[in-house]
């Protein structure tokens, strides 16, 4: 077990150091090796590394690990494989309230944080909708997600019908396909300590985490705290969705399918499935990034539309043929 | 030692059950028998701190169960659920861990000798070592009820409250299984479990429950508790009693409706 994640791991920062390495100009292993080593340098090829790739690297790896992680969490709580972290409703309340910021004439700039404080205001609604007794019912849970989901979009379908003749809608969509253009060492820097937070509420739930694999009510025989458990995880993967939707708006699937390819490789056991997850969704979704910057450069492919494109019928054809295998 | 004092259930604002006082003291089986729907379940599940009371108190060691943490609930008490499945792919082993939980801090996540003492020692007591690493997904339904069975062994309670513990097993393995509680109770557990067999609450338990008609229709030796009389009345059949050559009791029904058979 320690050997696939220490490849992982490996794979993980292969792709990181791989996603320097392309984009607009291309650089050679040793000059991104040499600006790594020394950041203080003065030159070109130390400011494109530093000021340019690395803090999209690093921001599109932090994305990869907090959906995946969500991911993993959310399907555990609600033992369902097709829940995905935006089941909170934290992208679809995001997206709304970013789609009337920027019709209302707020600045681009300002879209994140706008994104950030939304989307986990939603996650609160579905919360207390969910909410029965001191836990969370997780059918209604499900719904109150989709329902919400379904609500904010509508808002946004009309917001972008409304913003057609005032030339907002690109901002919108572009928003809406993911990408993390024009995000600096700065949101990153945001959203650390949330996700520092995130950490914090799931390193208790860990355990409980392996016990609900049995179901719930053997579970809560087992003396797990069902409705504890059930606050720690969603607050963590609220927490974790809205700084990915802070670095870099809508990316689908990787909640959704990286958990699944996890299991694959490392099992069911929460203990290793959170980390293996956190660096498949790192080496995934860095990959895809740098895909994404120089299929069409110097113009850049939406990241989350990438990752739809390549990642779901690649995934489809693992998943099928292993269940058919099975 | 379990004291059910003036208890009362409810089920979705309706009154399921009122009335129950009894005894389920340590080194005994206790066997709850009653018709279908009469609330065995949801008994039990009150007894393991499951299902809130509508009025009472259940006393586990003289404490209310109400009063527990989950994780206090847990060391005392193991409920084995009547059917559970597990939607993940899981080795048999892993089911069974998962009854040490209780028995952990939140931060220590790795099992000690004395975890994989308890799991070796559940598995063997149900007669499936040899099982350990098996999907539980590929097991019959008998073969899953020990896993469960093992699952509550490994949680190394005072008390075990088990809902149907027979049900999928064969004659066999059934009789087994109960000899397996009789001996764990007679080495100081507290067994309390519902029963649909009588002949398995006359042969193995020490003392009978009887619900029926959203009460408690009688509590003590299964002699007393499974008189014809009785048991008419509760299953609406006519039941036969027969004192085998070794004197043990056999219940049995006659005819139903009463008096149509035969």
């Amino acid at each position: 077990m320690l050997l696939r994640l220490a490849g992982l791991a490996l794979a993980a920062v292969a792709a990181m150091f791989a996603a320097l390495l392309v984009g607009g100009t291309s650089l050679s292993v040793h000059d991104v090796a040499t600006s790594l080593l020394h950041p203080k340098t003065a030159s070109t090829t130390a400011t494109i590394v530093w000021q340019l790739r690395l803090p999209r690297v690093c921001d599109v790896a932090f994305v990869g690990a907090a959906l995946a992680v969500a991911g993993v969490l959310l399907q555990g709580l609600l033992r369902n494989p097709l829940v995905d972290p935006y089941l909170t409703g934290v992208s679809a309340g995001a997206a709304a309230a970013i789609a009337i910021a920027l019709l209302a004439g707020t600045s681009v700039v300002a879209t994140p944080a706008i994104g950030f404080a939304a989307g986990l205001g939603t996650a609160v609604l579905v919360a207390a909708l969910a909410r029965r007794g001191s836990g969370l019912d997780t059918q209604r849970l499900i719904l109150a997600g989709v329902s919400l989901s379904a609500f904010f979009s509508a808002i946004v379908a009309l917001a972008i019908f409304r913003a057609q003749s005032a030339g907002y809608a690109s901002a919108i969509i572009a928003w809406l396909a993911g990408s993390p253009a024009g995000r600096t060492w700065h949101d990153i820097a945001i959203c650390l300590p949330y996700a520092a937070l995130a950490g914090v509420l799931i390193l208790p739930s860990v355990p409980a985490l392996n016990v609900l694999r049995i179901g719930e009510l053997q579970a809560r025989s087992a003396g797990v705290d069902i409705a504890r458990t059930q606050w720690l995880i969603l607050a963590a993967a609220a927490l974790l969705t809205a700084c990915s939707v802070e670095l870099a708006g809508m990316i689908g699937f990787v909640g959704l399918i990286v958990p699944h390819v996890g299991r694959r490789i490392v099992g069911t056991d929460a203990r290793a499935l959170l980390p293996a997850c956190a660096l498949i969704g790192i080496a995934l979704t860095v990959l895809a990034d740098a895909a994404s910057r120089t299929l069409v450069a110097p113009a850049e492919l939406p990241l989350g539309v990438l990752l739809a494109f390549v990642g779901v019928p690649v995934f489809l054809y693992l998943y099928l043929r292993g269940n058919r295998n099975r | 030692m379990i004291r059910v004092r003036g208890v009362a259930l409810d089920i979705d604002s309706r009154r399921l059950l009122c009335g129950l006082n009894f005894d389920a003291p340590t080194h005994e089986i206790v066997a709850i028998i009653g018709p279908n729907g009469v609330g065995k379940t949801t008994l039990l599940r009150a007894i393991a701190a499951q299902h809130p009371v509508g009025g009472g108190e259940i006393l586990v060691d003289g404490a209310n169960v109400a009063s527990f943490s989950a994780v206090e609930r847990a060391r005392r008490i193991a409920f084995l659920a009547a059917d559970e499945t597990v939607g993940e792919a899981l080795a048999v082993r892993e089911v069974v861990a998962a009854g040490r939980y209780p028995h952990h801090r939140w931060w220590e996540w790795r099992e000690g000798s004395d975890d994989a003492a308890a799991i070796a020692g559940a598995l063997a007591e149900v007669g499936m070592e040899s099982f350990r690493d098996r999907l539980f997904s590929s097991l019959s339904s008998g073969e899953r009820r020990n896993v469960w069975i093992a699952l509550a062994l490994a949680q190394a309670t005072p008390v075990l409250v088990l809902d149907e513990p027979t049900t999928h097993l064969d004659v066999h393995v059934a009789q087994r299984m109960l000899a397996l509680l009789r001996r764990l109770a007679r080495s100081g557990k507290t067994v309390l479990c519902a029963l649909h067999d009588l002949n398995e609450a006359a042969a193995y338990a020490d003392r009978i429950v009887l619900l029926g008609n959203g009460t408690m229709r009688a509590a003590g030796p299964p002699e007393a508790v499974l008189s014809s009389s009785l048991l008419d009345e509760t299953y609406a059949t006519s039941m036969e009693r027969l004192h085998l050559a070794d004197g043990t009791l056999r219940v049995f029904a006659r005819s139903y409706p009463p008096g149509e058979a035969g």
